[in-house]
């Protein structure tokens, strides 16, 4: 896996050139940007069950058949699996998020997951939903544009509008799961 | 690659769990001291072909060292300057490791090309780095810490 930082050296030894002032531009922003990079991880970190469980019952809310007899989230045994998936997923983007970079995502969590969702009888639409519910519920709380508690509440300095960047980076993982498993 | 944030996002992922409080920590501070890198990186890639140069210039006209291996040390020397540019932009020691150590010495054995005529040269780079003309005291303990880590290695 790589982070912002050896994405930069593997492309820089491609050319088999240092890296100079050019390149080095982005890197100062990753770290100059780093305090809002920790507090978006942690915004994930610590609503987790919060954000999968709000997205699972989102998505069994608007398919109400799910939870029945016959229905994908069908005994509760598949329903756990479905809350155990929205986690690991969650894991995956908060990892890249930190990384600054998808390849952690793309190599240990989404490389073959469309695969074993098909193979499993997951319900690709429904799975998509639920991921889409996670999107917005992580940038709302990254830009403090929630409902309930905010995340810089009680803290001096840093506030929800100042992340809107760093969210939108989170929500374009989220568009690769998608788009992996779609 | 390890770097600074890779090495403890791969130790999360073996144990499971999601970045906590103390891989944070250590993920700043890593970038806490990463613009005396960038400093020093910079300043390596700017004087690159010149440091090397000197370096070479300086070991080889002691006429100790056969004078036909000049080419190939110059060669050498830049390529490895080059991986300690990465290792300070990554703030770990993953290029060095990956690209420049391993098997690195049992090549430039192969070639019967002296070892100890790379290891004069990078010290020469290390004494001669001059605070603050090259750069400033913080840059300077970054690089003069890795050259040390590849003198130890080639040695």
């Amino acid at each position: 896996m790589l982070d912002a930082f050896s994405r930069a050296v593997v492309s820089a030894d491609a050319k088999g050139a240092p890296i100079g002032s050019s390149d080095l531009v982005a890197l100062r922003k990753y770290v100059s940007d780093a305090n809002k990079r920790i507090d978006a991880t942690l915004a994930i970190t610590q609503n987790v069950s919060c954000i999968a469980a709000d997205a699972i019952a989102g998505m069994v809310c608007e398919n109400t058949g799910m939870t029945q007899p016959g229905g994908n989230c069908y005994p509760t045994r598949r329903m756990a699996a479905c809350l155990r998936d929205g986690e690991i997923i969650l894991r995956y983007v908060s990892y890249a998020l930190l990384a600054g970079d998808a390849s952690v995502l793309d190599d240990r969590c989404l490389n073959g997951l469309k695969e074993t969702y098909m193979a499993l009888g997951v319900p690709i639409a429904n799975a998509v939903r639920a991921i889409e519910i996670m999107k917005i519920a992580t940038v709302a709380i990254m830009t403090e544009t929630n409902s309930g508690r905010k995340m810089f509440e009680g803290i001096n300095s840093g506030s929800g509008s100042q992340c809107k960047e760093i969210a939108a980076e989170a929500a374009s993982y989220f568009d690769r799961v998608i788009s992996a498993i779609s | 690659m390890k770097s600074a944030v890779t090495t403890v996002v791969i130790a999360a992922d073996a144990a499971g769990r999601f970045p906590s409080i103390s891989d944070i920590e250590s993920v700043k501070g890593s970038l806490d001291r990463a613009s005396a890198r960038f400093a020093a990186a910079e300043k390596l890639a700017a004087g690159i072909d010149k440091v090397t140069e000197d370096a070479v210039d300086a070991v080889y006209k002691n006429g100790i060292y056969d004078q036909a291996n000049k080419d190939k040390c110059a060669r050498d020397i830049h390529h490895y300057l080059r991986l300690i540019n990465y290792c300070l932009v990554t703030g770990g020691t993953g290029p060095l490791d990956e690209w420049g150590i391993a098997g690195m010495r049992e090549v430039i054995r192969a070639q019967q090309l002296p070892t100890a005529a790379y290891i004069e040269a990078f010290s020469h780079i290390r004494d001669r780095v001059c605070i603050p003309r090259d750069m400033d005291q913080q840059a300077a303990t970054e690089f003069k810490g890795l050259i040390d880590y590849l003198i130890n290695a080639l040695a």
